[in-house]
């Protein structure tokens, strides 16, 4: 077992590119997506085209300004449309009076969630208006959200565990989704390690010898776990203290990364015992596991993904699991009890994908 | 002490061995000869323990290797057809993951891995790596590494397909001194018939599954004909030489050739002091005499209507 571990370890240090570049890789991507596009909130160009434009884009920008969601700013309609065309913006909004339309060139997942924001807006105003009539509506906002600071009526919202509940940050969702998600290929590249074996015939020079098939496929599965966990204890590690992000208790976040990685091994075994080349398994894996963290909806906020049947087929990957268990260890402190029903499905897919993994390929071969 | 019965092995409906019975002494070097598809590599897997057969049995020393493979694969020895070696790692590092699996001790295994070397000619490369080796280079390596732990059966499957002659004398010369030198027995498996002549006392020649002939050289080159031919060059034509020879007891057929006579004659005829004397009396002088030797690849043709190499 020893031996069969030490070997695949030699391998990679004599050529550790590959997980080098699946560290680099989970980084940057968190560094690229989670920071600029998520964690800044998105450009939204607005103009009139109005005769009394520049009255009505003052009005309007004033309150827009306000909005933490979205950054709304001032363009000329020429500037605004190319940017919609281009894709440098998703959408532009065009300003009129008392009304507004939005200009977007696809139907993107944020149209909904502008439309939402600057509706809110505009009939707050209108509601304003209605009250005042003709008049301007300054003094009566500042009256309103003088009295609203301190409303007779209190509902506070707190988070399960009492605190405040903190924003949702898609940056640190990021950051675990591509993490967790890079070392699946890394893991996956290992455990094919033992069809690569099969098929040049060194796994029937292990048989003949004295070494038990148990050692044989331990002393392969081990190492495919522990330079899985590496991976990600490398990449979290740089993330906490050089790259200071905070990540909140790592110890608990290492224990869910060590039994994520161990659930990762058994999903490839899975996978093994459906195909029966190494060529085959890498061309599968490497096309059907970018699919997960889509169709689990990580790539979004929570809550996003309500279809039951995508639902459920997120659930029976271990990536969405760890993500939240993950993701809640950081942002709500969740705790070793908080997580125990998430761990035990990792273990269970653990247990099961093994399980089967393994029987589908000792059976083909006998 | 290795011997198989009735060995067969059925792929979907595709019998790829069938009713195979071969034995191998203790000591013995024994050939296993066909062409592509023939069956050979299956058929050893199956005496290796690493195949079930569909029917049939292997047996070591008297005991089913099917139930119990653990008592040959402590002595026994595969180099597989294929290059059974990790190409990212070096000849040394291969050998030495070669010799723990086998667990072999850390003070012996590296006296072990030189020793192994050496056989095969590749000491002064041991530290590159393989995927950097020529063919020969890789099919040695592979050898070596089937010999760390000194087996008393050696299984080699093709080693020498496709390589260059120096590896190809070097791997002969290295499964010749395991037999006579460590009295390995060898069972060789080739498309070669040189290699196999060479080699081994015994040979099996297999076809579509089958055993088709079997024996020493001798036996079954007498499956051939019962025929020999002899090439005679004579220093010059003579009628009455040619007419002498016809009537002769034993010889079949006498042909004019350029410079001489094409004679066939039965085996172990004797007709050489009658054709000495009658070449005297006609003052002719022999200036050449020679058996045509048929090969074994002559042989195999007839057998299995094909060359062995196709
Ligand atoms: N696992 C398998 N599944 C199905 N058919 C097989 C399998 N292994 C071998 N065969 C078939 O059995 C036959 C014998 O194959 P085998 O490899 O034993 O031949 P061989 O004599 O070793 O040939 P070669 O000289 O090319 O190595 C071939 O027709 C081959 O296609
Ligand atoms: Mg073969």
């Amino acid at each position: 077992m020893l031996a069969v571990f030490k070997a695949q370890l030699k391998k990679d240090v004599r050529k550790p590119v590959t997980i080098i570049v699946f560290m680099v890789v989970s980084i940057l991507a968190t560094l690229i997506f989670g920071n600029s596009t998520f964690g800044k909130p998105p450009t939204v160009p607005v103009f009139s085209t109005e005769p009394n434009g520049k009255e009505i884009e003052e009005k309007w920008i004033h309150l827009l300004k306000d909005s933490e969601a979205l950054n709304f700013v001032l363009t000329e309609e020429e500037g605004a449309l190319e940017d919609v065309a281009s894709g440098k913006s998703s959408v532009a909004i065009k300003l009129m009076e008392n009304d507004y339309r939005i200009i977007t060139a696809s139907n993107n997942s944020i149209v909904p969630f502008v439309e939402q924001e600057i509706h809110t807006i505009f009939s707050e105003e209108a509601q304003l208006q209605a009250v005042v009539g003709e008049e301007d509506t300054t003094k009566i906002r500042k009256v309103v959200e003088s009295y609203l600071e301190n409303p007779p009526l209190q509902a506070e919202v707190k988070s399960v565990s009492g605190g405040e509940i903190p924003k949702h940050d898609m940056g640190t969702q990021l950051l675990f989704v591509f993490t967790l998600f890079a070392a699946m290929f890394t893991i996956g590249f290992k455990v094919n390690g033992i069809n690569e074996d099969k098929v040049n015939g060194i796994w029937n020079r292990l048989i003949l010898s004295p070494v038990t098939k148990t050692n044989m496929y331990v002393g392969h599965l081990l190492y495919s776990f522990c330079i899985g966990f590496f991976q990600i204890s490398v990449v979290l590690l740089l993330f906490q203290y050089v790259l200071k992000f905070e990540l909140g208790d790592l110890r608990l976040i290492m224990m869910v990364a060590a039994i994520y990685t161990l659930s990762i091994v058994s999903l490839a075994m899975l996978i093994s015992g459906f195909l029966r080349t190494p060529e085959k398994f890498n061309m599968v894996f490497t096309s059907f596991i970018p699919m997960i963290p889509v169709v689990s909806g990580l790539y979004m906020p929570p809550g996003t993904v309500s279809n039951p049947i995508l639902l459920f087929i997120a659930d029976l990957f271990p990536l969405k699991h760890a993500a939240e268990a993950m993701l809640n260890i950081t942002l709500y402190n969740a705790s070793w009890n908080d997580i125990s029903l998430t761990v035990a499905i990792l273990l269970l897919i653990f247990v099961i994908y093994m399980g089967i993994g393994i029987n589908l390929v000792e059976r083909r071969r006998g | 002490m290795l011997e198989t019965i009735n060995l067969s092995k059925t792929f979907k409906d595709k019998k790829a061995v069938d009713d195979v019975n071969l034995y191998v002494n203790k000591g013995e070097s024994v050939g296993l000869l066909g062409p592509n598809g023939a069956g050979k590599s299956t058929t050893i897997s199956m005496i290796s323990s690493l195949l079930k057969p569909t029917s049939g049995d292997v047996l070591f020393n008297g005991n089913s290797i099917i139930k119990n493979p653990a008592e040959i694969r402590r002595v026994l020895g595969v180099v597989p057809q294929e290059i059974a070696l990790y190409e990212e790692l070096s000849a040394h590092e291969n050998l030495n993951f070669f010799g723990e699996i086998y667990k072999i001790s850390k003070g012996d295994l590296e006296s072990r891995i030189q020793e192994v070397l050496e056989m095969v000619g590749l000491q002064h490369r041991q530290k590159e790596l393989i995927k950097t080796f020529s063919g020969g280079m890789k099919r040695r390596i592979n050898i070596a590494a089937a010999l760390l732990h000194q087996p008393k059966v050696l299984i080699l499957d093709e080693p020498t397909v496709g390589i260059d002659p120096q590896s190809r004398n070097h791997i002969l010369e290295t499964v010749r001194k395991l037999n006579e030198q460590y009295e390995t027995s060898i069972l060789y498996t080739s498309h070669y018939m040189e290699e196999v002549e060479q080699l081994c006392d015994r040979v099996y020649i297999m076809d579509h599954g089958s055993i088709v002939a079997s024996g020493n050289k001798s036996e079954l080159l007498s499956i051939l004909s019962n025929d020999d031919t002899f090439h005679v060059q004579l220093s010059k034509r003579s009628e009455k030489l040619i007419d002498a020879v016809r009537l002769i007891k034993d010889v079949r057929q006498v042909d004019e050739t350029e410079n001489g006579l094409r004679i066939i004659a039965k085996k172990r005829s004797h007709f050489l002091s009658t054709l000495v004397h009658g070449a005297e009396k006609e003052g002719v002088e022999i200036i050449h005499f020679q058996m045509e030797i048929p090969s074994l690849e002559d042989v195999f043709l007839h057998l299995t209507g094909k060359s062995l190499r196709d």
